[in-house]
């Protein structure tokens, strides 16, 4: 099993931690995938300390400077993902979780489908398929 | 299940209201029955800016025959409107119900439409959203939430109509004074005392009407009292 963390916001501590504590198995290798408006997941990493605790194996990269969707598609792709994971950085008058530009994209993009989770922090899209 | 709330350009039925002289703040779809034929039987709430009449607003909307007009009595200016019109002036909800996706709220405000519906996952949601930019255009995804159920369709003004006739004018008055005033906020933005000053009554008399109003709410929710 392979998990990709979106970071779109340098406050994700909550959302990382519930995926980490809560949606990823033991053992599972998982990818920080930062969008390039975030600079740098030290911080971030730092508080999450020992990540051991966790026992998953992790790497950091980092979308490039004017991705679009098929850019994060194709990383998830390429890594073999069975979940994409994005923290949820605001909610609508209603309760609802506010989806921005980049959610809507993976949510109505043709080429992957799977479950569509809402958390208390993230969104998490798993049992993912893909057509290419 | 999921709940989603997404927004399209104004369209429909809900657009031709806005094209009325009068200025209208905002509309709402809250039922619709089929009616033989490409018709569409539209059960609608409108809040406009000012006043209006059933002949000016049928003048300025030919093509739609307005079967009643009935003004609120709990909010000025605002209508209600029953229409009849075209099954396509009622499209994206034609477009929900076909994907049989639920429609709960259809709202025309500041030129677009904001949509709530349910949809059964992910699969669900990528048809229903396929389907209506492939009609409207470009579509907006504004939230989700994860539901039990379905839920029930439109009518979300439901309770507005059926307090219809169920409160006085004094009890109105004092409702909505003490909404507007935030006494029914947590915490209260205004004490009985300054209510009942702005309204003129004792604190006493205040009271007593919020207590009816509260028991009228209660009868409608839960029957006679035992």
């Amino acid at each position: 099993m392979t998990t990709v963390i979106i970071v779109n916001a340098d406050d994700q501590q909550p959302a990382i931690r519930e995926i980490l504590e809560s949606v990823v198995d033991d053992g599972e290798t998982v990818y920080f995938l930062r969008l390039p408006a975030i600079r740098c997941l030290g911080s971030l990493i730092q508080e999450l300390n020992p990540m051991c605790n966790y026992d998953v194996e992790y790497t950091i990269d980092c979308l490039p400077e004017g991705y679009d969707v098929t850019d994060l598609v194709r990383f998830a792709m390429d890594v073999d993902a069975t979940r994409i994971c994005i923290g949820i950085t605001d909610r609508t008058l209603t309760g609802k979780v506010q989806i921005d530009d980049l959610t809507q994209s993976i949510l109505l993009h043709e080429s992957i489908s799977g479950d569509f989770v809402v958390g208390n922090h993230a969104i998490i899209l798993e049992e993912l398929e893909y057509d290419s | 299940m999921l709940r989603i709330e997404f927004r399209i350009d104004l369209a429909g039925v809900l657009s031709r209201l806005f094209t009325v002289d009068e200025r209208i703040e905002s509309a709402e779809i809250d039922n619709a029955l089929p009616v033989a034929g490409d018709s569409v039987f539209l059960f609608l709430s409108a809040q406009f800016g000012s006043s209006i009449s059933d002949e000016r607003l049928s003048e300025q909307l030919p093509d739609i025959r307005i079967v009643d007009i009935t003004q609120a009595d709990v909010a000025q200016h605002t209508y209600y409107l029953r229409v009849l019109a075209d099954v396509s002036d009622a499209s994206v909800l034609s477009l929900l119900t076909e994907n049989l996706a639920i429609p709960h709220r259809i709202v025309g405000k500041d030129a677009t439409l904001d949509i709530v519906a349910s949809v059964r996952d992910w699969n669900h949601l990528k048809e229903v959203a396929s389907s209506i930019e492939a009609e409207h255009g470009s579509l907006e995804l504004i939230g989700t939430t994860q539901t039990e159920g379905m839920g029930f369709p439109l009518g979300s003004n439901k309770i507005k109509h059926s307090m219809s006739g169920k409160l006085s004018e004094e009890q109105l008055e004092v409702l909505e004074t003490a909404y507007q005033m935030g006494y029914f906020k947590v915490p209260q933005e205004v004490t009985a005392e300054e209510i009942a000053s702005e309204l003129d009554i004792s604190r006493s008399t205040l009271s007593a009407r919020l207590r009816r109003v509260e028991h009228n709410f209660c009868a409608l929710l839960f029957g006679p009292q035992e």
